[in-house]
C-alpha cells in the first residue's frame, strides 16, 4: 500500500489501515519517545497519544509533506510538552503537595538504560543520556533524532521545520553543550 | 573544581550511542492502544444517556415551558383594548393601512 493509499483508507476510517499504520511506525514513535522522555512506561504512553492524535486529525493532514515527517512532529511535540508539563509540576510541586495532590510522586528518570545500547557502553551511554536531558529543547530533539533515530539532516530540518544548516548548527552547539556539561562534572 | 572526565572519556561517552539499536515498542502494542481507545468511542455513543446530561437537557426544557407559560399567561391578562392596539396583531395592522371589508372593495 502506498502513503497515498493508506492516508486515504485512513480518512475512510478503515480500522486494517490504522493497524498498519501503527504497525509501520509503532518502532519509530516509540524509540523517539523513549530517546527524548528517558522512560519506557511514559514513553510507550505517550506513543499511544501519538497514534490517537494520528488517527483524529488524519483529516487535517496535508500531504505537503511525508507521513513520517508529519508522525515524528506530532511525537516530538507531545514528548516535550510532557516533559514541560513535568516541569511545571515539579515547579509547583511544594504547593501540590499542600492540597495533597493524589501524592502521586513526579518521576525523577536515575539512570535510564536505552536497551538498544552496546553492552560496552553502557555507563557511558547512561551518563550522556542524563546530560542530554539537560540541552535546549531544540538541541536535545535534533540530538535524539540524529544519534538515536538515526535521521538524517533533511530529515530533520522537516521535522523541525528549519533548514540543513541549521540542524547542523543545532547538533554541534549540542555537542559542544554535552562536553562542556560533561567537563564541568564535580569529581 | 577538578574535572572528573579526561578528555579522551569525555570523547568515549558522547560516542557512546554509536552502533545504538532502536528500541522496539513493547509487544501488544496496538492491542494496548485499541485499548485506550475503546472507553473514549464508548463514552461518545453513550453521552446522552449519562445522568448529568439528561438531567441538564430536562432543566432547560422545564425552563423554556415555564418561560412560555409565564408569556402566554402576562398576554392573557392584558385589557383587550390594549391587545387590539398591539402592533404585532391582525387586527392592529388591519387597522393600521384601513384594510377593512369595505375599503377593499371601495
Amino acid at each position: 500500500m502506498t502513503e497515498q493509499d493508506l492516508v486515504f483508507s485512513l480518512r475512510q476510517g478503515e480500522e486494517s489501515a490504522f493497524r498498519e499504520l501503527v504497525i509501520q511506525f509503532q518502532d519509530k514513535v516509540f524509540n523517539t519517545a523513549l530517546g527524548l522522555l528517558q522512560h519506557h512506561t511514559v514513553a510507550e504512553d505517550i506513543a499511544q497519544e501519538v497514534f490517537i492524535q494520528v488517527f483524529r486529525s488524519i483529516q487535517h493532514f496535508k500531504s505537503e509533506s511525508l507521513l513520517s515527517t508529519w508522525i515524528y512532529r506530532i511525537t516530538v511535540t507531545k514528548s516535550l510538552d510532557h516533559l514541560r508539563s513535568k516541569k511545571r509540576k515539579k515547579r509547583f510541586g511544594f504547593l501540590s503537595n499542600l492540597w495533597g495532590d493524589d501524592n502521586k510522586p513526579v518521576y525523577e528518570p536515575e539512570d535510564f538504560n536505552h536497551p538498544g545500547v552496546l553492552q560496552e557502553n553502557k555507563e557511558d551511554a547512561a551518563i550522556l543520556f542524563k546530560m542530554i536531558a539537560t540541552l535546549p529543547e531544540n538541541q536535545r530533539t535534533a540530538f535524539i533524532l540524529n544519534k538515536v533515530e538515526e535521521l538524517s539532516y533533511r530529515e530533520i530540518a522537516a521535522i523541525l521545520n528549519t533548514t540543513e544548516p541549521a540542524v547542523d548548527s543545532l547538533l554541534q552547539r549540542a555537542k559542544q553543550n554535552l562536553r562542556k556539561k560533561l567537563n564541568e562534572l564535580p569529581p | 573544581m577538578k574535572n572528573k572526565y579526561s578528555q579522551e572519556r569525555v570523547q568515549s561517552i558522547i560516542e557512546s550511542l554509536g552502533g545504538l539499536r532502536p528500541a522496539a515498542a513493547p509487544d501488544f502494542f496496538y492491542t494496548r492502544l485499541k485499548a485506550k481507545m475503546q472507553p473514549e468511542e464508548e463514552m461518545k455513543t453513550f453521552f446522552i444517556l449519562r445522568p448529568a446530561f439528561i438531567t441538564a437537557m430536562l432543566s432547560v426544557f422545564l425552563i423554556v415551558n415555564i418561560f412560555s407559560l409565564a408569556i402566554i399567561k402576562k398576554e392573557q391578562k392584558q385589557p383587550a383594548s390594549l391587545q387590539i392596539d398591539n402592533p404585532a396583531t391582525i387586527e392592529s395592522f388591519a387597522k393600521a393601512y384601513d384594510l377593512n371589508a369595505e375599503s377593499v372593495y371601495e
